[in-house]
């Protein structure tokens, strides 16, 4: 594939405003970043501080009102319809009426991924990947939250895509379900060195997975401080038992708490 | 065993009911062409089933053509409304207006246009069965959820797509719902079309051993009516259960 040299996303002063009964809503601004390609990047701040938004912005389900955003140099739609982007949603979002094997299969399906002749990666081995080989002829009311978490995973990783965008794919789940849904999905993404942006409200979870974390604010919606994680966490590699991470955590709340947004969730 | 038990329930409900009618009957002495003992019912049933069951057969294909006919003019419309706003504004309130006219005041006009056909009387059985449909089915294509339309859209896919692999199985519980209601009501249709003019059909059985003072018989087919409904909602019963493994988590 050819891939433009620069920053897979490139988001530069970009703001989105809703209109609602005449007035404009803001869900933020002036928010600029950039992710370079096999990067993971968390969005992490309190409710209302736009981090879903953004991440739908980037996925092309909303359009910006202000600023450019550039994926691979392009239109966000554009990445879009060359089915380059999957999205993660906080539900898991599988059909109840397909098999988990069907469920991973539907992206293969649609949107004319046929006619664009790329490689798809194999539903079989995904569910594999994702340790769910055994429950492929299952139907998802026959599986647990984090079983069809999984099972979405392995949905958005069969068109092997460019950029994997995850809407707090784990905030329903249980902190040990959760913990090792991280686990597998570092394992994951050190496996398939796709682009990562990852929203949660977890101190824990930005400080475990982000190789970058930014932090947003809400009233308005903006950024409030962009920490790389880089030199303190070798090859994305942490123990969550360190000092470290309790340190990093305990930075990432300072970020937050300094920000005046009391109402932050604890780790 | 105790699943034998539990699915006998409803014969031993209706075996009471018919214990207590007899019961009635014997005791109060009501005359028989008021009201028939059930084992006089029986006797009728069994007597008259050439009768009956040739009387049946009509009124079964108006009500199973009119089911068929009604079902699918709903399901196509629904699907054209969840497509294009403007004629779902135009229409949809046509159809609710249309839907207040009582059936059989509707029925006349119809056996005007097409005549004592069994035509006039599919369609009077079809237009019964729209209604409940129509509404059902906008229902269950609306059921899919933001974040379903949000996957399909990051997954570029077309409108096309989008009612064939979503919209349409996630309405499928709608329309099973709406088909247990047609069931009933497409034989009603069936019936009352018969009323207004025809010569044959379980609905003109039901007037003239009305007028014949024959109640036994009147009774009995009542009863034929009632099995063909109770045959086409077991038919839609089994296919829903056989089609709809799946439930919302």
């Amino acid at each position: 594939m050819t891939r433009a040299p620069g920053p897979v996303i490139d988001i530069a002063g970009v703001g989105v405003t809703f209109e609602r009964d005449g007035d404009g809503i803001v869900a933020f601004r002036d928010v600029s970043l950039r992710a370079d390609a096999g990067r993971f990047v968390v969005l992490i701040g309190p409710s209302g501080c736009g981090k879903s938004t953004l991440l739908r912005a980037i996925a092309d389900l909303l359009t910006c009102t202000q600023g450019t955003l550039r994926i691979f140099g392009n239109e966000p739609s554009a990445a879009r319809t060359a089915r380059r982007i999957s999205f993660v949603f906080q539900d898991s979002t599988l059909l109840p009426w397909r098999s988990v094997i069907e469920n991973v299969r539907l992206p293969l399906e649609v949107g004319q991924w046929k006619r664009l002749g790329r490689a798809s990666r194999a539903p079989e081995a995904l569910l594999e990947l994702v340790g769910l080989a055994s429950r492929a002829g299952a139907l998802p009311h026959e599986l647990s939250g984090g079983q069809r978490q999984r099972v979405s995973i392995a949905r958005a990783l069969v068109t092997q895509p460019d950029i994997l965008l995850m809407d707090e794919p784990f905030g329903a789940l249980d902190e040990i379900t959760r913990d090792r849904l991280n686990d597998e999905l570092l394992r994951i993404w050190r496996e398939t060195r796709t682009t990562v942006v990852f929203v949660t409200h977890s101190l824990a979870e930005a400080a475990f997975l982000g190789q970058s974390v930014v932090v947003m604010g809400s009233n308005p919606g903006r950024i409030v401080k962009v920490i790389d994680l880089d030199s303190r966490k070798p090859g994305n590699r942490i123990d969550r038992s360190t000092a470290e991470f309790f340190a990093i955590t305990s930075e990432l709340r300072a970020v937050l708490e300094g920000n005046g947004d009391p109402a932050m969730s604890l780790p | 065993m105790t699943r034998l038990l539990s699915r006998s329930w409803p014969f031993a409900g209706v075996a009471s009911l018919l214990l207590l009618w007899w019961a009635l009957i014997t005791f109060l002495q009501v005359r028989p062409f008021i009201a028939p003992s059930p084992v006089a019912v029986m006797k009728a049933l069994w007597v008259n089933h050439a009768l009956l069951l040739s009387n049946l057969v009509p009124t079964a294909i108006e009500a199973i053509a009119g089911f068929f006919l009604g079902n699918a003019l709903a399901v196509t419309l629904a699907t054209i409304f969840i497509h294009n706003s403007t004629l779902r504004r135009m229409y949809f309130p046509v159809a609710v207006i249309f839907n207040t006219i009582p059936i059989i005041a509707l029925s006349p006009i119809l056996i005007l246009i097409f005549g004592m056909s069994i035509f006039s009387k599919i369609i009077i059985s079809a237009i019964i069965c729209l209604f409940p449909t129509l509404v059902n089915m906008i229902r269950g294509f609306e059921s899919v959820s933001v974040s379903e339309l949000e996957l399909m859209r990051v997954l570029s896919a077309s409108r096309r797509e989008v009612f064939f692999k979503l919209r349409l199985p996630r309405s499928m519980p709608f329309l099973f719902a709406a088909l247990r209601i047609a069931c009933t009501t497409s034989v009603i249709g069936a019936i009352v079309s018969e009323w207004i003019g025809t010569d044959h059909g379980i609905g003109v059985l039901i007037i003239q051993a009305t007028f014949d003072y024959r109640t036994e018989l009147l009774y009995a087919a009542i009863i034929s009516s009632s099995l063909l409904a109770l045959s086409m909602f077991a038919t839609v019963a089994l296919l829903e259960h056989f089609f709809i493994k799946w439930r919302t988590s």
